[in-house]
C-alpha cells in the first residue's frame, strides 16, 4: 500500500525508538548514557535561554503590577491596602495551617499515636463518586496501605494504595468504606459505614436495644495491630437515631468530626499506641467523661514536684495539712 | 526539498519542545499540559506528509524525552510520535483538510497520545501512571490541542508553502 522507502523509513523510526526503550531500560553507564546525557544538556541550555526569553509571560503577574503602581498615589494606596489584606488572609491561611497541626499534635499526643504529617495535594474529581483524596507522603516516608488517616478533629478514612511520594487515601464518607466504631463510655459496638454524602455516616448497632442518644460521640473500635483503622480514634457525633427498638438493628445517623470538604492537613498513624486509649482522645467540649491519658498526667506531676519545691518555706504546714486530711476522709463511705 | 522540509521539522519540533516545557507547563492550567508537541507533529503530518510526520514525531519523541525536567523512558514518546504523525499523514485525505477536519484530528491525536503513553508506560512496569486520572487528562489535553490547532497548523501551512511550493499538500 505504500512505497518500499515509506515502509523501510517507519520500519527504522520504530525500531530506533524501541531501541531507545530497551536500553534505557538496561540503564547503566555506556556510551548511550553518555549520548544521553550530552543531549540532556544541551537542551537544558537551550530551556534557560527559552525560559528567559519567555520571563515576562511567565511574570507577568508581576509586570502588570508595576504598570498599576505608576497610576497615582491613590492606586498606591489602594494595592498597599490590598497588600495587608492579602497578606492577613495568608496570615490565616498559616494560622489555620498551624491549627491543624495543633490539633493533630494533640491527638497523637493524647493518644499516643506514632504519625507522618502530610498535606494533600489532590482530591478525587466528584464525577466518580468516590470520596478520594491524594497526600503528599508515600512509601519513601513509612505510609502503607491500611493505615488510618486523621486530622486534628478525628478520623479522616485509611491509605488505599501508596506510590513512591504520594498516597491515596480513602475518606471515611466514601460508600464503601466501613469502620468499626464504638460509643464512648458505654461502649456499644457497631459499624460505621460512609453514606458517599460529606457530612453523613451511618451507624449500625450490632445490639438492637443498645442505647443511643443523639450527642454520643464514637470511636474506632480498632482492628489487629491497628489495620486498617487504629483504635480511639474519634469518628463522629451522632445526630439521629432512626430505628425503634422492635426492628433488628438500631441505626444511628452520624455527623464526622472532621470536615470532609475542607481537610487541609492529615497525619497517617503509621504505629498505633500500644494501649487502647479509650475515650480519651474525644473533643474536650463533647459532654463525656474525658479519662486523662498517660502522658498529660506525667506532665501535671512533674509540675505540682516542682511547684512545692518552691514554696516549700512558706506553706510546709498546709500541704501536710491537706494530705492527712484525705485518708480521713476516705474510710467514711 | 528533503533538506528545506527537515530544516523546517527541526527548527518546529524543537521550537514546540522548549515551548511546552519552559512555558506551557509551567502557566499552571488545569488538567493537562497544552501538548503543543503533538499538535506541531500532526500539524506536520498534515502540511508535509505522513512520512515527514513519522519523522518529526520520532525527533519530537526523542528531544521531548532527553529534554531535562523528563526523566521517563527515552523512546516510549518517540514510538508513540511517530505513530501518531504517520497515521494522521495517512488517516486525513487531502482533498478535505479543511480547518475543522485538521483540528478534530489534532484533538484524537493529543487525546490518544495521553492514553497511548500511559499505556506502554504501564506495560514497561512504571508504577507512575495514575489511571484514575488519565479520563481527565485526555479530555482537556484533546481540548487544548484542538484550542491550539488552528493557530499551529495556519503558521505550519505558510512556512510550508513558502519554503516548498513544490511539494505543499493540502489546501
Amino acid at each position: 500500500m505504500f512505497s518500499r522507502r515509506t515502509r523501510i523509513l517507519l520500519g527504522v523510526l520504530v525500531v530506533a525508538s524501541l531501541t531507545f526503550v530497551i536500553l534505557d531500560l538496561r540503564g547503566g553507564e555506556g556510551p548511550f548514557a553518555s549520548v544521553r546525557n550530552a543531549g540532556s544538556n544541551v537542551l537544558g541550555g537551550l530551556e534557560r535561554v527559552a525560559a528567559t526569553v519567555f520571563s515576562p509571560i511567565t511574570g507577568a503577574g508581576s509586570w502588570w503590577s508595576t504598570m498599576r503602581d505608576q497610576a497615582g498615589q491613590i492606586q498606591t494606596l489602594t494595592r498597599e491596602n490590598e497588600l495587608l489584606r492579602g497578606q492577613l488572609q495568608t496570615l490565616e491561611t498559616d494560622r489555620s495551617r498551624a491549627a491543624a497541626l495543633d490539633g493533630l499534635l494533640r491527638v497523637a499526643g493524647v493518644g499516643q499515636y506514632r504519625f507522618v504529617p502530610a498535606e494533600v495535594i489532590a482530591i478525587g474529581p466528584a464525577q466518580d463518586f468516590s470520596w478520594t483524596i491524594s497526600i503528599d507522603a508515600g512509601r519513601n516516608d513509612g505510609i502503607e496501605p491500611d493505615m488510618s488517616v486523621i486530622n486534628g478533629a478525628g478520623l479522616v478514612g485509611r491509605v488505599l494504595k501508596t506510590t513512591a511520594d504520594t498516597s491515596t487515601v480513602v475518606l471515611v464518607v466514601d460508600q464503601g468504606s466501613s469502620v468499626g466504631g464504638r460509643i464512648a463510655g458505654t461502649g456499644e459496638i457497631g459499624i460505621v459505614s460512609g453514606t458517599g454524602r460529606q457530612d453523613e455516616l451511618e451507624f449500625e448497632l450490632l445490639d438492637p436495644l443498645a442505647d443511643v442518644r443523639v450527642g454520643d460521640a464514637l470511636v474506632t473500635f480498632g482492628s489487629k495491630g491497628g489495620r486498617p483503622y487504629a483504635p480511639g480514634l474519634p469518628i463522629g457525633e451522632v445526630v439521629e437515631v432512626r430505628g425503634t427498638g422492635g426492628q433488628l438493628t438500631r441505626i444511628a445517623r452520624v455527623r464526622p468530626y472532621a470536615d470532609m470538604s475542607r481537610i487541609s492537613v492529615v497525619g497517617v498513624v503509621t504505629k498505633p499506641p500500644r494501649i487502647d486509649p479509650r475515650d480519651s482522645v474525644l473533643p474536650a467540649s463533647e459532654g463525656i467523661d474525658v479519662i486523662p491519658s498517660p502522658a498529660p498526667l506525667g506532665g501535671d506531676v512533674e509540675g505540682d514536684v516542682t511547684v512545692p519545691d518552691v514554696a516549700l518555706p512558706d506553706a510546709t504546714v498546709a500541704p501536710e495539712e491537706e494530705t492527712a486530711a484525705v485518708p480521713v476522709e476516705e474510710p467514711v463511705p | 526539498v528533503i533538506w528545506r522540509q527537515a530544516i523546517i521539522i527541526g527548527t518546529f519540533v524543537l521550537a514546540a519542545v522548549l515551548i511546552e516545557v519552559t512555558l506551557l507547563s509551567r502557566l499552571g492550567i488545569p488538567g493537562a499540559t497544552p501538548d503543543l508537541v503533538v499538535v506541531t507533529v500532526v500539524a506536520i503530518a498534515l502540511t508535509m506528509g505522513p512520512v515527514q510526520g513519522a519523522v518529526s514525531g520520532f525527533v519530537a519523541g526523542v528531544l521531548l524525552d532527553l529534554a531535562p525536567p523528563g526523566d521517563t523512558l527515552i523512546g516510549v514518546n518517540a514510538l508513540v510520535y511517530v505513530g501518531i504523525g504517520f497515521v494522521a499523514g495517512v488517516a486525513v485525505d487531502p482533498r478535505d483538510r479543511t480547518i475543522p477536519v485538521m483540528m478534530g484530528m489534532v484533538g484524537l491525536s493529543t487525546g490518544a497520545a495521553v492514553l497511548l503513553i500511559a499505556g506502554l508506560d504501564t506495560m514497561l512496569g512504571s508504577d507512575r501512571v495514575d489511571w484514575e486520572q488519565i479520563p481527565v487528562l485526555t479530555l482537556t489535553s484533546a481540548l487544548y490541542g484542538v484550542i491550539l490547532a488552528p493557530l499551529v497548523i495556519l503558521a505550519m501551512r505558510a512556512v510550508v508553502r513558502k519554503a516548498t511550493p513544490e511539494v505543499a499538500v493540502g489546501v
